[in-house]
Parts: C-alpha cells; structure tokens; sequence
C-alpha cells in the first residue's frame, strides 16, 4: 500500500525523475515528467546514450562520470534546447536544475543514478531579465552623467529645505570654488547683493508651494565678475507625497540679456527719434497692417492711433487719390517693391498738403516689416507750380517775339525790294538839279543796304533761336572751322586776311553744331568787318582750357577795337553798333551772346581801340 | 450696426470635411442671427469680416476668438457702420477635392470673390484686400512661414 502510494507521488509529481541502473545506465524507472521531458516514448530499459539529442553530449558525459566517480551532482539552470516540456510549443531553450544523485548497494558499490530534473525555465529568465536591466540602467546612468556634465549649464538637485543634493562639475569651474566648499553655505554668497534676498525667498516660496521655479540673478563667475543666470527648477513628484526633490538647470544668460537690453534701448531711442521728427513716421507689418504712427502723425491728422487703425492713412489722402493709393500699397505689399508716390494728405484743419509718401521693406531674422515716410512737400510744389507758370508764360512769350520778329522781317522784305526797285527806276528816270542830290542818293543807297542787312540778320538770329535746342555731339574745331572759312573765303580774299587756327590745346568740343558754326562765323565774320585800314588783317584762332579746366575758344585780331561799354555787356545789346560807319545791323554780337549763354557759357571781351580785340568764349562757364 | 475684421491661424491645416462643417455650422449661426460677412481660408490662415448688432457681434467675436481651433487671433477693424456691405454670409478658400463644393451655397472659389464692395469706407476696403492677399497669396506666406518652422526644430 505504501508502495503502491509511492509510486503514484512519484508518477505525479511536476519534476522528472528517473533512475537509471548499471553501467549502461539503462533507464529503470522514469515518472511521466521525465518521459515528456524526453519526447513522450517509453523509456523502460533504454540506454541513456540513446537521449543524446535531447540531454546533450555533455550532459550524458557528465552523468557517466558521476555514475563512475560515485558523488553526486547539481547543474544549475542547465539550458536544454530540444526539451519538450507540458508548456513548451516551439524550440526555445528551456533551463533546469539537475540533481545526479549515485545510487548505491548496501556495499557502498555504485549501482545507478537517481536523476532528479526541475524546471526552472521562468526563474532562469527572470534573472537574466533583471540583468539585463541592471545593465540599461548603468548604461542610461552613465548617459545621464555624460549629459549632465557637458551640458552649458549647471545642473542640481535640492531637497525640500533647500540642502544640495547634487551639483554638476560646471558649477566648480564656474565659480572658481574647491570642490571641498561647501554649497549651502557658498552658493547664496556668490550671488550678487542686490539679487540674493529676492533668490532666496522665491526658491523658498516655490519649495513651500511645492512648485518649480524660473528667475533671473547675477552670479559671480571665477574672475569676479558677476553674470546673469536664468536658474529653472522642477519638482519630482511622487504622488500623493509631497515633492522630496527639485531637480534643475542654472544657464548663463548674460549675452541675451544685454542684447535684449540693448535692443530694447536701441527701440525706446529710435522711437523717440521718430517721435521727435517733424515728419509723418510709421511702421507696418509684412501683411501691410499700419502698427505704429509717430507723435507727428497724429499731430498732423488730429486723429488718434486707434482713431487711424491699420490703414487709416489712406483716408487722409485727397479722395480723387485714394483708390490709387490704395491699390499702389497692396501692390507693395505683395511684391516687396519700394512704395512711393506724391499725394495730398489732409491736415487737421482739414487743409490739404503735398506730401511725398516713400515706404521700404526690411527683411531681416525677425521677418519682413515696412517702414515708411511722408514728407511735407507742399511749398516746394507751389513753388514749383508758380515757377513752372510763369516758365510756361516766358517761353510762350518768347516764342511770340521770335515769331513776330520772323514775321516782320520777311513781310518787310518784299516793301523794301519794291523800294529798291523804285529808287533804281527813279535814279535812271529822273535827273536832279541840286548838286549835293548825288551825295545824297548814295546815302539813300547805303541806308537802304543796311536795311537789307538788318532784316536778313533779324531772320537769321530766330533761325538760330530755333536750333538751340539741338542736342550737342563731339566736334572737331579744326574742321568746323575750315568749313566755315571756306564760306567766308570772299571776304577773305578781299581783305587779304591771315588767318591763323590753333587748336591743339583743345582740340574737340561738345557742342551744337549749328551753333558752334554760328560763333565761329560770328566771330571771324566781325574781326573782318572791322579790320583796320592801316595794315594787313591778322586774326587768330585758338581753343585752351580754362582755370577751371573747361574749354574755352580765342578769336584774337589787331583790328579797329572798341572803346569799352557803359556796362561789361554794352556791346551784345541788339542794333547797337560800335562802329556806324560800317555795315552792319549789330545783331550778331547779340545772337552770339544768346547762344553761349543759353547753353551756360558767356563771353569776355577785351579791346584796345586801334590796337585790337580779343574775344574769349568760355562755353560752359 | 458694426462689423469686425480680423485675421488668425489654424491650429492645424483644415481638411475638406472640417471646412465643410465650418460652413455649415456658420451657415446655420449666421442666418440665425442675422450675422452678414466674409470667411477667406488658405494654408492654415483664416481672415473674417462679420457686420451684424453690436450685442451680437461682440460675443460672437469672443467666441470665436477663444475657439481652440486657431490662434493669434488679431483684430483689424472693430467700429459702426452705417449699412451691411454682404447681403450674407459666404465662405472662399481652395477645396482639395473641388467636385463637392461647387453645388454649396455660401461657398466660393478664392478666384471669384468679388472686388472690395463700394459701401465699405476706403480704409475698410483696404483692410479687406490686404487680408484677402495675406490669406491667398500662399507662394509669399508659405516662404516666409519656412524659416520660423524650421527654427522651432532640434
């Protein structure tokens, strides 16, 4: 009965339990564990070398030695990857512990061995899994170090009343301290004095409150010299207690902070300017919206900054140029182009003003923003505007008189051809008494003469008038002025002149043609029609720069000369002659002097009578 | 009568179905309490201009500002008017799937929202195309927007 209970433990119970007998180790007896430990055949009288798959080469070798050796035996968590256990479904090592115990007759002779196997797969994986844990967090601590100690910042710990648990290395090197100090006591020294009571009671009332915290203070770094430090705080909490720790970061800020100073300074100071100017001042965002007007601006409007809202500007235009102001500064908007425009923009007493409005865009890190302009351009604009009437008027005018004179000088033209056609036919016709009536009809002759001459020089001068406005182009003085020879070669001839031409100093010249003809002819034309009768014509011709550099034309004769005007410009009055007894209209000095100064010349005369003159024109001076 | 105009931005990008349900929910509110305007949606930024009763624009403004569906909610124009300038209210942004939205009511393409009307004061007409271009003039937003998102990584 005992026997028969025995076995029926033994059959039952969760361990496989074998014994194997002789020297062959042939199993005996082997429990229902045992048999599905090692596939599920029957093991009656099996060798144990045929369990090699599932036991392992190793274990079986290790089982024959303690069968020869007689001493028992245990493996602990021995891994068997082939074992089939109830649980096991696929081919994961299992772990047992195996206990080889000899068993022996009465003789103390070895006859088998009772084999003893547990097992102890979850406990072997457990521990391997609390290992491996144990490793993961070395590995995450010495990261948290690493971490902690290269970070820029000073990294601690704090209990509830404000005893240091931790400090990171950078707090050494920063203050310069031994890293025997003590830190209760030496970090609220290093403080700055007019920072420390304000530190301390908002770390004490956020550990109070079981808060973290965020504050500004300036610390004294290892040279001395006190730096701000943004310290940042949190509490670990472990509910419901209340928080044990304050874990934290204390980085130096001191750059931003003095930038920040200084931007906002520099801010306060440009507003101020811009608030200071006498001129219509505002800012606008990317999207167009007005954000700031200065004091001017709403001086000059009577309205205030809300009252003008973010595109209030534009009812201050005059209606007729609102819808073009507006649609000019979405198009600003949109493109980033520069806006820019002259408006008038109504003053408080409802006048309105010329201004011009002028806006750019700045791109810069913090994004694009306008900043725009309006500047009060009203009295220059009426100025400009009566400037530009009375402009108007002369030159209409002008154009009135050199039409007149055109006119006039042609319609004379034709009466005084009939005049001269009647003399002549009366000349023939007629006989006269008087003896002095031949002297007289050559006076009658000359007068005539010269009234032709006048009018064909009236002509000219508008004709020249006309070509003023031709643009001017790069001349060559020696060319020009032997054409112009060539057209004077008559008079020339006549005179028996020596003309010299000299232009080597300045051999071109940026002039109008026409014109540049004009006083060249002028000029030749005059030292001719007034040469002496003494001697032989000799006129010089010559270009030179002047003091200041710019070019300058000679005309040089040892002519009649000329007694000097009652003013320096006399002579260039229209139909004055300086000399009456030859012919002449005296328009040509005249015209000579409207051309030069019309292009920002003039003209100097110098004159001895009965010597002769020099005429100088400086171009553009 | 006032109306309102303001700008904002999305928490985030507004699908179809969410757009969808927008109109319909203002749709509803709106007629009810005769509330007349515009909606402008592109790219995450909103623009409205509502007119109706002071008592009711006020609250519904706050409302609106406090809805956690968008943010930086920026008031451009708050003041008495002295006629409405929509006959009603109408929503215009650029669906994904365009096919469902054509047979809606109160919606519009961004392309066919019609000029600023005349009935607005110059200023308030302003107002009003510089936020229609702030909101739809995506290509200039979106490459100024890029730098200020790529700053908030790492």
């Amino acid at each position: 009965m005992q026997h028969q209970q025995l076995q029926h433990i033994l059959k039952h119970v969760p361990a496989g339990i074998a014994t194997l007998l002789g020297p062959e180790l042939r199993f005996s007896f082997a429990n229902e564990a045992m048999q599905t430990l090692l596939g599920g055949k029957p093991l009656q009288d099996q060798k144990l070398a045929d369990q090699v798959d599932i036991l392992t080469p190793e274990l079986v070798e290790v089982m024959q030695q303690v069968y020869q050796a007689g001493t028992q035996f245990v493996a602990k968590a021995y891994g068997l990857k082939h074992a089939l256990s109830e649980a096991a479904e696929d081919e994961v090592p299992r772990y047992f512990d195996i206990a080889l115990e000899p068993l022996k007759d009465e003789h103390d002779a070895v006859q088998g061995l009772l084999v003893f196997v547990l097992d102890v797969t979850q406990q072997a994986l457990a521990q391997q899994r609390a290992h491996e844990l144990a490793r993961e967090t070395r590995r995450l601590d010495a990261r948290l170090r690493v971490l902690t100690e290269t970070a820029p910042q000073i990294i601690f710990t704090v209990d509830a009343e404000g005893r240091f648990e931790y400090v990171s290395p950078q707090w050494y090197y920063f203050t310069g301290q031994p890293t025997t100090a003590d830190l209760n006591l030496i970090w609220p020294l290093l403080i700055h004095p007019d920072d420390r009571l304000r530190v301390m009671y908002q770390s004490e009332s956020a550990r109070k409150a079981g808060v973290g915290w965020s504050y500004e203070y300036r610390l004294r770094r290892h040279d001395g010299q006190y730096r701000w430090m943004l310290s940042r705080a949190l509490p670990e909490l472990h509910v419901p207690d209340k928080p044990v720790f304050w874990h934290g970061a204390v980085t130096e800020v001191n750059d931003q902070r003095e930038l920040s100073e200084a931007l906002r300074r520099g801010e306060a100071e440009l507003r101020f300017l811009a608030d200071s100017i006498p001129q219509l001042i505002w800012t606008a965002t990317s999207q167009g919206f007005i954000d700031y007007y200065n004091q001017h601006t709403l001086a000059y409007s009577g309205l205030s900054g809300e009252q003008l809202g973010p595109t209030g500007w534009i009812s201050l235009l005059h209606p007729s140029e609102q819808n073009l102001g507006a649609r000019r500064w979405v198009h600003s908007v949109a493109t980033g182009e520069d806006y820019e425009g002259l408006f008038r923009m109504r003053r408080n007493d409802g006048e309105y003003r010329w201004h011009i409005i002028r806006a750019r865009q700045l791109a810069d890190s913090r994004g694009p923003r306008w900043f725009g302009s309006c500047t009060d351009v009203d009295d220059q604009h009426r100025l400009r505007e009566v400037l530009q009437a009375q402009y108007d008027e002369l030159a209409r005018t002008n154009r009135d008189l050199d039409t007149f004179v055109y006119t006039a000088s042609h319609d004379l033209k034709q009466p005084l051809h009939n005049l001269r056609g009647l003399f002549d036919e009366l000349r023939r016709a007629a006989t006269f008494q008087d003896e002095e009536a031949s002297v007289m009809l050559e006076m009658l002759d000359d007068s005539l003469s010269q009234l032709d001459v006048t009018l064909q020089e009236l002509a000219a001068t508008v004709q020249e008038q006309r070509q003023l406005n031709v643009p001017a182009e790069t001349i060559d003085l020696q060319s020009v002025t032997e054409e112009v020879l060539l057209g004077m070669r008559p008079q020339v001839q006549e005179t028996n002149a020596t003309i010299e031409l000299n232009f080597a100093a300045a051999p071109k010249l940026l002039y109008g043609r026409a014109n540049l003809r004009s006083v060249l002819h002028n000029l030749i034309n005059n030292a001719l029609k007034f040469a002496s009768p003494l001697r032989e014509p000799r006129i010089c011709v010559s270009s030179a720069l002047s003091e200041t550099g710019k070019p300058l034309l000679r005309v040089e004769d040892n002519g009649l000369g000329m007694k000097p005007g009652d003013a320096g410009d006399g002579m260039f009055q229209v139909f004055d002659r300086q000399h009456p007894h030859i012919a002449g209209a005296g328009v040509g000095l005249y015209l000579l002097q409207r051309i030069v100064n019309s292009r920002g010349g003039h003209i100097e005369v110098d004159s001895t009578p009965g010597t002769g003159t020099r005429f100088t024109v400086y171009w553009f001076e | 009568m006032n109306h309102i105009i303001y700008m904002s931005r999305a928490v985030r990008p507004l699908s179809d179905q969410d757009l969808h349900e927008l109109l319909e929910q203002c749709r509803r509110d709106n007629a009810l309490h005769n509330v007349t305007g515009i909606l402008f949606y592109s790219h995450g930024n909103i623009a409205q201009l509502i007119e109706g009763e002071p008592d009711i624009i006020g609250p519904l403004y706050e409302k609106i500002a406090r809805d956690g569906r968008h943010s930086n909610v920026h008031k451009l124009a708050d003041k008495p008017i002295t006629e409405r300038s929509f006959p009603g209210w109408s929503m215009a942004f650029h669906p994904l799937e365009p096919q469902g939205f054509h047979e809606l009511t109160d919606f519009l393409l961004p392309e066919a929202v019609p000029e600023s009307p005349s009935t607005l004061t110059i200023a308030d007409a302003l107002i009003l195309d510089l936020v229609r271009q702030a909101v739809f003039n995506t290509e200039r937003s979106a490459s100024s927007a890029a730098p200020t998102l790529s700053s908030g990584g790492a």
